[in-house]
């Protein structure tokens, strides 16, 4: 559970862009999740708990009466890196590689490259990072996905394409290899 | 003539092959750094959750007092509590061991009285029977009656 917590919190964080509102959020789904889901067997809770996270961030929009930047955030936003002339393959060094070029300097940058990372996955448009994070972080496949996020199985895959395409591009931009 | 465009794409498996990998890489970049939280996020995160545990605990205890540990189970075990529900169910069942000796023990102990009751009466009734009947006892009326009432 300690990692499933972290990445709630990051990825509640990402939304609220509020420390102790993320952490209220998590400790509120896991304590919905406890009280109101104790028959389910052990192997739907995962699925249940993203699911009560992201209701429990929409809840928390509304309490804040931030409905514009709910609308502005959950409206289809075309990304401006999207459609870019790049290839994913040139951002795809192989780990071989990378591992090889790590030096003890190249730790230092490596952080940068971290907090670089986490800063451009935190300005992508909320669905398009929501699809991205159950996805490949939370590794939920596309059905529970879009279980989760309330949508076709479709939109979760046009959502993870655009991510990735627009992560892809800006770090091609910046010159990140990963 | 776009064939030389298509024919540059990758086939979609491909392209989503590709795709995953990219996505994994950079999930595993935000694993480490979701690693590195700060101390007072994870300790705050950890209160979280055994909040939620303890509450878990007191919302099983007002909704389901007689079903016990099972209900709650995959829910603390999931949330990594570690606390052995079944450890709880054994205690309550040895509560109940001196209680249940307690009974066995009273009903031995009037069965053994009741068998000594029953074992004398026939002592007595064994030795009255054997004894011979002295001839002025005919002449009581009490016996004669004894005599005429029906035998149990």
């Amino acid at each position: 559970m300690k990692s499933v917590e972290r990445r709630a919190f990051k990825r509640v964080t990402y939304a609220v862009r509020d420390e102790d509102a993320a952490l209220d959020i998590v400790q509120d789904s896991m304590i919905r999740l406890a009280d109101k889901y104790i028959d389910r067997p052990a192997a739907e809770l995962p699925l249940l708990f993203q699911r009560i996270l992201s209701n429990a961030t929409m809840d928390w929009f509304r309490r804040q009466k931030v409905r514009k930047a709910i609308v502005r955030n959950f409206s289809e936003f075309e990304s401006s890196h999207e459609d870019g002339d790049f290839d994913l393959l040139e951002t795809l060094a192989t780990q071989d590689e990378t591992s090889a070029r790590e030096s003890a300097a190249d730790s230092v940058s490596r952080a940068q490259i971290l907090l670089l990372i986490d800063s451009e996955v935190s300005k992508l448009p909320t669905r398009q990072r929501e699809a991205f994070l159950l996805r490949y972080w939370e590794e939920l496949d596309v059905a529970e996905t879009a279980s989760v996020m309330g949508c076709s199985e479709g939109s979760v895959k046009t959502h993870c394409s655009r991510a990735v395409h627009s992560l892809a591009a800006i770090l091609k931009i910046k010159g990140i290899t990963l | 003539m776009n064939r030389t465009g298509l024919s540059s794409s990758p086939p979609v498996a491909e392209a989503e092959a590709l795709q995953a990998r990219f996505a994994y890489r950079v999930t595993s970049h935000l694993t480490h750094q979701a690693a590195a939280l700060p101390q007072d996020i994870t300790e705050r995160l950890r209160i979280a959750r055994e909040q939620a545990l303890q509450k878990a605990h007191a919302a099983r205890t007002v909704r389901a007092p007689a079903r016990g540990a099972v209900g709650l189970g995959p829910v603390l075990a999931w949330l990594g509590s570690g606390r052995s529900e079944e450890s709880s169910l054994w205690l309550k069942l040895a509560s109940f061991l001196p209680l249940i000796v307690l009974v066995s023990g009273l009903i031995a102990i009037q069965d053994w009285h009741g068998n000594n009751e029953i074992s004398a009466a026939a002592e007595v009734d064994a030795s009255l029977l054997a004894d011979d009947l002295p001839p002025s006892a005919y002449s009581d009326a009490g016996f004669v009656e004894f005599l005429k009432s029906p035998r149990e």
